[in-house]
């Protein structure tokens, strides 16, 4: 009994790890790439048909370019998942130091 | 040559081969999304893999020598062979159990199905250990933590956190046009999955590595079990990632295209949550298959994407091949424990080695009849491995392998 109750000890920490990580950073990087198309600046080279868009933002077409705040914020949520992709290597590479 | 070193050499080059298979089997669970969705060439992934884990077998510092210790009563705590089991009785267990673990893992890449090495290689030495030691060469408990939980776990909790992911993602970016967003995704892809085979060479080729240092042991030609041989690590490397560009396209084609039909974000998701769950479980304490998590998290991808295609079918398949894992590589294992102590020696280790030899080119050839490589493992999935050829009459529409992507 006692080795599944420990076992199950371990599986919540593995899950509670893996989702803050594991579903974080996608999330983090899908925050991104919505960055990266937000307030898109640039010529309309086709305009979509009426009511395709929402009433207020830009037409989005392929002539467009990402704004500066748009690339700055997925600069940062881009980093931030590099950051933490370098922490993966640190945890592979030394991990058995770290956490005994 | 002796007879323990004859032995000796037979054991290295079945590990080093089991290592091969290791790598080729696994090429998938990193490669596969990336694979499916066009992230990367074919050839390009695969390569990209071999190299991450030639590097992660070299950045591996720990010594996995105590590996077996979990499920089997054939090593004292620091790592050396009991005393009752020195020389060539521990050589001929882990030689068997080897040869299990070898044949369990061509058996499920012949059907394309990915199962876990680790598991495999466990299987056959608790098959090989309960016929020469009984069932009480057997730790029963470690059997039970190390294999049979985290087999029933690893797929919950990655297809939870990969569901979610997937899920959350699309949220994130319903409005962002498809062409730029898989744009973007594909890099998350190649970045994820490339984690994923770093761990997977520093964490599989370890054992191999603990193998064989355990066999240089038991023959007597080195005595610490706190470092291994130089040349040891090297050729594990150098094996897994030989293995691993190799790759196991039956598996990778069943994992990128047969489970779920996969985009580039679900691939993101899948991956990372791999990445996640792997590096996190294995330093908790209980590690989880490589393998299983990766299957988790694909699946767990379909599901969390609506309306996307999940081929449950595939799924039970795969389900059937772990459960059956430890009794067939077991039975294998035992079989050639039997085998090679009843006609005794260099002689009866040589004759078993022949008959891996036989049925892997066997199997090798068999495969050659529905070939999956570069240029069809994503041709559409359509009921089955193999893709169907244009020569098929029986489909009307016929679909053939499409070309590599250039």
């Amino acid at each position: 009994m006692e080795i599944l109750t420990n076992a199950f000890g371990a599986l919540w920490q593995v899950a509670a790890a893996g989702l803050l990580l594991g579903a974080g950073l996608p999330i983090l990087f899908a925050l991104g790439v919505r960055s990266l198309d937000r307030n898109r600046v640039g010529i309309p080279v086709v305009m979509a048909p009426e009511g395709t868009v929402p009433a207020g933002e830009p037409t989005r077409t392929e002539a467009s370019q990402a704004s500066v705040s748009g690339k700055a914020g997925a600069a940062l949520c881009f980093g931030l998942c590099v950051i933490a992709s370098l922490f993966g290597i640190v945890v592979i590479v030394f991990g058995k130091q770290m956490f005994g | 040559m002796t007879e323990a070193l004859f032995i000796l050499v037979v054991v290295i080059v079945t590990a080093l081969a089991f290592d091969f298979t290791n790598g080729f089997h696994d090429t998938g669970n990193a490669m596969a999304t990336s694979i499916a969705t066009g992230a990367l060439r074919p050839r390009v992934a695969v390569g990209l893999s071999a190299v991450l884990n030639l590097v992660g077998a070299f950045l591996s510092i720990e010594v996995a020598l105590t590996v077996s210790n979990k499920v089997v009563s054939i090593q004292s705590g620091d790592g050396t062979p009991i005393e009752s089991l020195m020389g060539i009785p521990i050589l001929t267990i882990v030689f068997a159990g080897l040869v299990g673990g070898i044949l369990w893992n061509l058996t499920t890449w012949l059907l394309g199905l990915p199962s876990s090495s680790s598991h495999a290689l466990f299987g056959g030495l608790i098959g090989s250990a309960i016929a020469a030691l009984g069932l009480g060469g057997v730790k029963w408990d470690g059997v039970i933590t190390s294999i049979i939980i985290p087999a029933v776990a690893a797929p919950v909790v990655a297809g939870f956190v990969a569901g979610f992911g997937t899920w959350a993602v699309y949220q994130i970016v319903a409005r962002v046009p498809q062409a730029r967003r898989d744009k973007g995704f594909r890099w998350g892809q190649i970045g994820s999955a490339s984690l994923v085979s770093l761990a997977h060479g520093t964490n599989d080729a370890q054992k191999t590595m603990g193998v064989i240092t355990l066999s240089l042991i038991a023959y007597g030609s080195w005595t610490d079990t706190e470092a291994i041989p130089f040349w040891v690590k090297a050729s594990c490397a150098v094996a897994i990632a030989a293995g691993t560009y190799v790759g196991g396209w039956r598996v990778i084609r069943t994992l990128g295209k047969g489970l779920v039909e996969i985009q580039s974000p679900q691939g993101m998701a899948a991956e990372t949550a791999s990445a996640a769950i792997i590096l996190s479980s294995s330093h908790l304490g209980m590690a989880l298959s490589t393998t299983q998590v990766a299957t988790g998290s694909i699946l767990g991808s379909g599901v969390g994407k609506q309306g996307a295609l999940v081929r449950w079918g595939v799924a039970g398949r795969m389900a059937v091949a772990w459960v059956t894992t430890l009794p067939a590589a077991g039975a294998v294992g035992a079989l050639c424990w039997f085998v090679a102590q009843s006609i005794g020696g260099a002689i009866g280790v040589a004759l078993v080695f022949a008959f891996l030899v036989a049925i892997s080119t066997w199997m090798f050839l068999y495969s050659r009849k529905t070939p999956i490589n570069p240029g069809n493992v994503n041709a559409d999935w359509r009921g089955g491995l193999a893709p169907v050829d244009e020569t098929d009459a029986v489909e009307p529409v016929a679909v053939g392998a499409q070309p590599e992507r250039s």
